[in-house]
This record gives C-alpha cells, sequence and structure tokens, in this order.
C-alpha cells in the first residue's frame, strides 16, 4: 500500500514543478478568492469570472480533462498526471472538474462512453475545455427521484425530434448553453425502455428558462414548447436512454471521486484564532475544541472515501458501494457541521461574509444543508443503492457500471 | 395526572388558532420572509388588542395575569404560523426584566406600554454570536454625574426594527454588569438588519449614547443576575412558540407523505421516509413533554430549572432538527422559498442560538440538576 500524496517520480516532480508554477501565475491577484466553496451555486460574479476564466486556461491546456484524448480536448495523460493536478489545484482548495458549475465533469465521460464519433468530434471539445456551460435536466415536477417517470415527450418527425414538457430544479443562476436531458421517446413503451437522452442547445425556439429561489440559491424551471431537436443530437441510440442513465447517474451518485478536502475546519480554526469570548480566545474552550474534534473525524473520513472512489475509478475497478456509502456520508457531515458552526459562532455563522478572504461562508455551508441532501437524488436513494451495491437481502450484489 | 387542557385553555387555543389563519396566512408569511419583512405593526397591533403582550404580567400593571399553562398554549399556536414579531422578546422577556428589577416607578412606566403595544422593548445583552453569559457583555457604560454614557456593538439583537426602546447589558467600571434602558431614538444608537440566513437579527450599536443614571433597571452592577432569572421565567414561552412550529411541521410533512408519489406509490408507504417522520416526532414530543411539564411546574411554583434548561435544549435543537426531517422527506419542493418549510427553516436558525446554545442550556441543565461542589 502507498497512502503518500506528496512524493512523486522523477517525471511527476518536473510535472508538478509545472503545474504549481502555472497556477502561481494564473491565480496571482486572485488569491482573495482561494477559499472557494467546491461548487457554487452563490451569485458572486467576481468569482465567477475568476472561475470560469480559470477554468478556460485550463481546459485549453487539456488540463480540465487530462486522460482524455487530445482530439476530444483532453491531454492524453495518464493517472499520474491527474493526480498531480488535482492535487495542486486543492492547494487552492479548488478541484478539476468543479471549477466552474457546469456538469462538465459527468457530462464530458459520458459523452466519451456513449457518443457517436461524430458527437464526440462535435460536443466534446468544447465542453471538456470548459468553453460551454452544460445542465443536467432530468428532474420534472412529477418525478424526482423516479426518475424513469419522465414525462417530457420527444416526438419523431423528419429529421428532428419535437420536445414538449417541463423540467424543474436545474442549473444555476447564470445562462446555459446545452441542456442534456432525459425524455420519454415511446410513450406507450415498457418502463425503462421507453427513453433517450437529448443534447438539447438551450438556444433553439421553443425553450423558456425560469428561475426557481432555492435555498441554496437560484435553479430553474425550464419548459419545452414544441422545441425542435436535430435527431443527430440523441446520445446513446433510441428508447436506450436508461441504459446512458445509469453511466451518468453512477458518477452523479458519488462515483467520481476527488483528492481535494474540504477546508472547512481550517476556516473554523482561523475564526476561533481571532474571536474572543471574555478575553479568551474561542479556540482556547475545551467544548470548542471537542466540536472542531468531530469536524476533524468526520471531514477526514468523508476526504478518504473519496479518495479511495478516485482511485478505484481510474485503475478501472469500480468500488461496488463506495458511492452511494460516500455520497450519504458525506452529506450527512455537511448537515451536521452546519450545526457545528453555529455552536461554535452562534448568528455569526449566519452572516454571509462577502469578503471572501476573511473565513469566509459559513452561512453557505448551513444555509446549504439541509437543501444540498437531495441534489442528484436523495439521502434515501443513497442509502437504496448502497444496500443493492453490498448485497443486503439479496443473494447476488448488483454491479457497478463500468467507469468511465 | 392529567394531560388534558382545561376548557379556559382549550378557548385560548381555538382563539389563538382562528387568529393565525386569519391573520398571519402561511402565504403571506412566505412572502414577508422572503422579503426579510418580519416586523409587521399591524398584525402587532391586532396581537396587543388581545391581550397577548404581557400575558404573564398582572392586571395592576395593564397585563392579563395569566398562567404559564395559559400563555403556553397562545404562544404554541403563534409558532405555528410562525408569527414574527416581538411579542416574546418584549411581551415576555423585556416585561419580564422590568418586572423583576424595575423600581415601582419603572414598572408603571413601561409595563402597560409593553402591554399595550406602544412600547416594544427589546433586550440587548450579548456583544458576540454563539454564547450567552456575563462574559459575552463588553458594552461598557461609564457615569459622569447624573449620566451614563454606553459605548459598545451589540452583534445579533433579535427583533430589533421594532424597538422603540432596548434594554442593553453594559459594563461598568467595576466590570459589573448593569441594564440599561435606552430609547430607540436616542443619538448614537444605530440599528442595521442582518442579511444572512436568517431573519429579525440586527447589529445595534450604542456610539457614545448617554442617558440618565435613573435608567438603571434593579440594581447597578448586579445587572447578569437580573437577565439570567428573567430569562429562566421567560424560555419556556418561547420553548412553547418552537413546540408550536415543529407540531405544524410535522402535520404538513405527514400530510406531504400521503399526497406526493413516487415508483408508483405513496412516499409515505417507503419506510425511509416513514424513518425520518419517526425521528421528527421524536423531537417534537421530546420538546413538547418538557416544555408543558416545565410551565406546570412554574404554575404550581415547583423547582424548575433544570426543566427551564431542559425544555430550552429539547426545543431549539428540535426545531432545528424537526426542519431538517422534513427537509428530508419533502426533498427539491422543501427547498423552495416559496415553501411553508423555508420560513420554518430559517427561524429555526435563527432561533437555534438566541438566549443561548443548545449545548449551553444542557450545561446548565446539569449544573442545576448536581451543582458543582
Ligand atoms: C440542491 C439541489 C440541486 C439540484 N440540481 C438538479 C439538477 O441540476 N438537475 C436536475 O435534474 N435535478 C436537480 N435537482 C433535483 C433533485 O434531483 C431531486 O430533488 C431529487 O432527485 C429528489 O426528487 P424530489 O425532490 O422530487 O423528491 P421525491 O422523489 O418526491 O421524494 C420525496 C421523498 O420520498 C423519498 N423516496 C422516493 N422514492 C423512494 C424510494 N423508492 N424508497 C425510499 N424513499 C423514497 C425520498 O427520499 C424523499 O424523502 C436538485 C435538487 C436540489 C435540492
Amino acid at each position: 500500500m502507498d497512502f503518500n500524496l506528496q512524493e512523486d517520480s522523477p517525471e511527476m516532480t518536473e510535472f508538478r514543478k509545472e503545474v504549481r508554477a502555472w497556477m502561481e501565475e494564473n491565480m496571482k491577484g486572485s488569491e482573495h478568492l482561494r477559499w472557494s466553496a467546491s461548487w457554487s451555486t452563490r451569485e458572486n460574479e467576481e468569482e465567477y469570472n475568476f472561475r470560469r476564466g480559470l477554468g478556460e486556461k485550463l481546459g485549453k491546456k487539456g488540463w480540465l480533462f487530462p486522460m482524455f484524448p487530445e482530439e476530444y480536448g483532453g491531454a492524453g495523460l495518464t493517472v499520474d498526471h491527474q493526480f498531480v493536478l488535482e492535487t495542486e489545484l486543492a492547494r487552492y482548495s479548488l478541484n478539476l472538474t468543479h471549477i466552474f458549475y457546469t456538469l462538465a465533469r459527468i457530462i464530458s465521460p459520458v459523452l466519451l462512453h456513449w457518443g457517436t464519433e461524430d458527437q464526440k468530434r462535435e460536443f466534446l471539445p468544447p465542453i471538456a475545455r470548459g468553453e460551454i456551460v452544460v445542465w443536467q435536466v432530468l428532474t420534472e415536477p412529477q418525478s424526482g427521484s423516479d426518475v424513469a417517470n419522465c414525462q417530457t415527450r420527444a416526438i419523431r418527425d423528419g429529421d428532428d425530434y419535437i420536445v414538449t414538457g417541463q423540467k424543474v430544479m436545474v442549473g444555476h443562476h447564470l445562462p446555459p448553453d446545452v441542456l442534456w436531458t432525459l425524455v420519454c421517446t415511446d410513450p406507450d413503451g415498457k418502463r425503462h425502455e421507453n427513453l433517450s437522452w437529448l443534447h438539447i442547445p438551450a438556444n433553439l425556439p421553443g425553450v423558456t428558462i425560469q428561475h426557481m429561489h432555492l435555498m441554496m440559491g437560484i435553479k430553474n424551471a425550464v419548459f419545452f414548447d414544441g422545441v425542435r431537436v436535430p435527431a443527430k443530437y440523441l446520445v446513446g441510440g433510441e428508447n436506450n436512454g436508461w441504459k446512458v442513465a445509469h453511466t451518468h447517474l453512477e458518477l452523479e451518485h458519488g462515483g467520481d471521486g476527488r483528492v481535494g478536502t474540504d477546508p472547512v475546519v481550517d476556516r473554523v480554526v482561523e475564526y476561533c484564532r481571532n474571536h474572543e469570548v471574555g478575553g479568551k480566545p474561542l479556540i482556547d474552550d475545551p467544548h470548542v475544541r471537542d466540536t472542531i474534534a468531530d469536524m476533524i473525524l468526520e471531514i477526514n473520513t468523508v476526504n478518504r472515501m473519496n479518495r479511495r472512489i478516485f482511485w478505484h475509478r481510474f485503475v478501472k475497478e469500480p468500488h461496488a458501494y463506495g458511492g452511494a456509502q460516500f455520497r450519504y456520508y458525506q452529506r450527512m457531515v455537511r448537515l451536521r457541521n452546519g450545526e457545528r458552526l453555529q455552536k461554535i459562532m452562534g448568528a455569526d455563522a449566519l452572516i454571509p461574509d462577502h469578503n471572501v478572504h476573511e473565513v469566509l461562508d459559513f452561512e453557505y455551508v448551513i444555509r446549504s444543508g439541509p437543501g444540498q441532501l437531495h441534489g442528484g437524488g436523495t439521502l434515501d436513494t443513497d442509502r437504496l443503492i448502497f444496500a443493492r451495491r453490498a448485497g443486503i437481502g439479496r443473494a447476488t450484489k448488483e454491479k457497478a457500471p463500468d467507469t468511465v | 395526572m392529567d394531560l388534558r387542557l382545561n376548557e379556559d385553555q382549550e378557548m385560548f387555543k381555538k382563539v389563538a388558532a382562528d387568529f393565525v389563519q386569519a391573520e398571519a396566512p402561511t402565504t403571506m408569511l412566505t412572502q414577508q420572509f422572503l422579503k426579510k419583512e418580519t416586523f409587521l405593526p399591524d398584525l402587532y397591533t391586532k396581537i396587543a388588542g388581545l391581550g397577548w403582550l404581557g400575558m404573564l404580567v398582572p392586571e395592576q400593571y395593564g397585563g392579563a395575569g395569566l398562567s404559564y399553562l395559559d400563555c403556553g398554549v397562545v404562544f404554541e399556536e403563534l409558532g405555528r404560523a410562525p408569527v414574527p414579531g416581538p411579542v416574546f422578546s418584549s411581551g415576555v422577556l423585556a416585561a419580564q426584566i422590568v418586572r423583576d428589577g424595575g423600581s415601582d416607578a419603572q414598572k408603571q412606566e413601561l409595563l402597560p406600554a409593553i402591554c399595550g403595544g406602544e412600547a416594544i422593548v427589546i433586550p440587548a445583552i450579548g456583544d458576540h454570536g454563539a454564547h450567552w453569559g456575563p462574559e459575552t457583555v463588553a458594552t461598557t457604560c461609564s457615569q459622569s454625574g447624573d449620566t451614563l454614557t454606553l459605548q459598545g456593538t451589540k452583534r445579533h439583537v433579535y427583533d430589533a426594527e421594532g424597538a422603540t426602546a432596548f434594554l442593553c447589558a453594559a459594563r461598568g467600571g467595576d466590570g459589573g454588569v448593569s441594564v440599561v434602558l435606552v430609547d430607540r431614538n436616542a443619538p448614537g444608537v444605530t440599528v442595521t438588519p442582518h442579511n444572512g440566513y436568517m431573519v429579525s437579527v440586527s447589529e445595534v450599536s450604542f456610539d457614545g449614547v448617554e442617558v440618565p443614571a435613573a435608567s438603571v433597571i434593579g440594581e447597578t452592577g448586579a445587572g447578569w443576575d437580573l437577565l439570567d432569572r428573567a430569562a429562566e421565567k421567560a424560555i419556556p414561552l418561547l420553548c412553547a412558540y418552537k413546540v408550536g412550529a415543529c407540531q405544524e411541521i410535522y402535520e404538513f410533512t405527514v400530510e406531504y407523505t400521503n399526497e406526493r408519489r413516487a415508483f408508483g406509490q405513496l412516499i409515505g408507504r417507503f419506510q425511509r421516509v416513514q424513518d425520518h417522520c419517526v425521528e421528527l416526532s421524536i423531537h417534537m414530543d421530546r420538546a413538547r413533554m418538557a416544555t408543558y411539564e416545565t410551565l406546570w411546574e412554574l404554575d404550581e411554583g415547583l423547582p424548575a430549572e433544570a426543566g427551564i434548561h431542559e425544555s430550552k435544549a429539547a426545543a431549539s435543537e428540535g426545531y432545528h432538527q424537526a426542519c431538517s426531517y422534513s427537509h428530508m422527506v419533502h426533498a427539491g419542493p422543501g427547498t423552495d422559498y416559496l415553501h411553508p418549510l423555508m420560513v420554518h427553516s430559517v427561524l429555526a436558525h435563527t432561533l437555534y442560538q438566541y438566549l443561548g446554545t443548545p449545548d449551553y442550556h444542557k450545561r446548565r441543565m446539569v449544573d442545576a440538576l448536581y451543582p458543582s461542589a
């Protein structure tokens, strides 16, 4: 075994030097943004523009998806390079595919797996290079956990599909370029055999996007009113959408893995060193120390689970229940940490800190706590998947789909 | 043992429930919370008209002189809405501080006005965020002749928007804490509402504010004891308010399990959804049982200190957890600011540390039960 994340082979030592210098250069003047949350629907233009710009620069070098072939927007590098990149970005609390709010981290590998050669050449490079924003558009008013109950209809008409229906709770506050969507192509077909996956340019006539104000920020309702989508934008074949969904959701359900860490503890400690009650810094309060100890233990576990998934993914030996277990635990930890922040800082923790250089965004951790439990599937879905994959109450364990 | 409400209490409950439905419907509150406009003067005047400010205050001072249980029943209904505004902070807590510490003249001057709603007196106690206790009072108070000068900032004052006056906790030259009545319009007083994941919380600063020395409520330097005793008597009604909130959350959550379908069945059929409801009910009932027993102890003149702190811990934690479990049941739709759950979620976070976090009150409970040698 080898848990070393720091020491590299000679080749990687050189690469790390290169990446570190590149990051220093490109973070210059924006160091105050280094505490950014790992994904964000916060309406902070400065942060967003910075992250988007950085994403594009990384993309140009092929570093957003370093292991992808160059013709698809990657750099054709190895898992070791990916590791170096991730660990160097983690120094700034950033991680590769979350550089800015696009679902590229999921969509790119799924396209690589399911797309036709033409689709890969047309769609992948701009997505993988971070030039465009893609939204995952699955949830409908009457189908949330039960994604397969999709009611949005796509009817074939010549070279197009005509799409009609409504999705909810998708995207963020800035406009998308592409909607990555599940539709029903055979209303009379059998469940799971009646769905297809569509890549819908957001600027097509008949697409309307309306903001929804949710607790963790803006999400949207998307209306499709007889939208004509070229049939060549169907991904994975007609009525094969559920299989594509499997690949997609495995990544959404924790299967992607990361090596970054959650910087919240560092921020808490910084706050506790700088705040006194009755002339004593909070960091010396034994109750505060106990609470921080709980946070550290749980966050370390989350980080290790996430790293384990990362490893399994890139050696192509998917961990059967790892993703579901991680996602359930991580989200509960995040919820508990919100309460812990209030225990330590009280109402101070409920005030957003727009000066992000300071110990920002405790407010966001707290506010998003109960909402982030459901994004991409609820806690109950995680536990359901865990049970199947771990073989609880069933003779054969369900296998994880192939890693992509 | 008898766990029923008496006839009067049933009537109070009905009047309060009808009032809430008519005057503070959920659709209106979701809008007000979204706009962060939670001090509603008209609603407050109507509440004063019903005699719900100063319910515990003796009739001779313009109050209703009711029992704790009577008041608890009303506060529970107010919490269901949840009716915002300083009904508790002025009508119960400030009134109690004045009752316990005020001279007769101060009582005559302040209590009828508090009960009538003309005066909204808001306690501004700790300077810092999380903690509760005399060490959190940093605002200073210096005397020269007959004038006191206040200097300091209270980070988080609940219900300050509508205040006509503050009861400011301030530290004198000798280190003792005093409670000082300060007019809202006195030069040097600034109220700045906070933005964030909370409502009705403002920063209040006292910048060289001068008040007559006679503005001290209670004994100079003995203010912390006064505040602590008064808070203990007031807190159980805040708990009743949170119990009402939990009850409302519980009911609309169970209702939702009987409406929402997934995978061709009602979500209430899923054991995992049932499990969330079980947890929610335990948090609600834990807070409810402790609170009502404490209200009864107070009415009976029995030792209630441990129960008060237990109730506060259970109700603050319970309200917070009830929201979390309800969020688990509602999933996406429950995160929309137009959903009633969001009103509660924001308020539960706001009230979590108001007058001390649950952890603080747990420690106080143990101290009350097992005083250290
Ligand atoms: C922060 C956030 C971000 C989101 N982002 C997106 C996005 O980008 N794109 C997108 O398409 N959607 C998005 N969503 C929607 C999200 O995917 C859905 O909220 C989620 O799938 C749950 O669906 P629902 O809200 O309709 O809940 P429901 O499916 O109605 O669930 C209600 C309750 O029933 C339980 N339940 C349902 N089925 C079962 C079962 N079989 N067994 C046990 N319990 C069950 C659930 O766990 C929950 O407790 C987002 C949601 C949030 C909150």
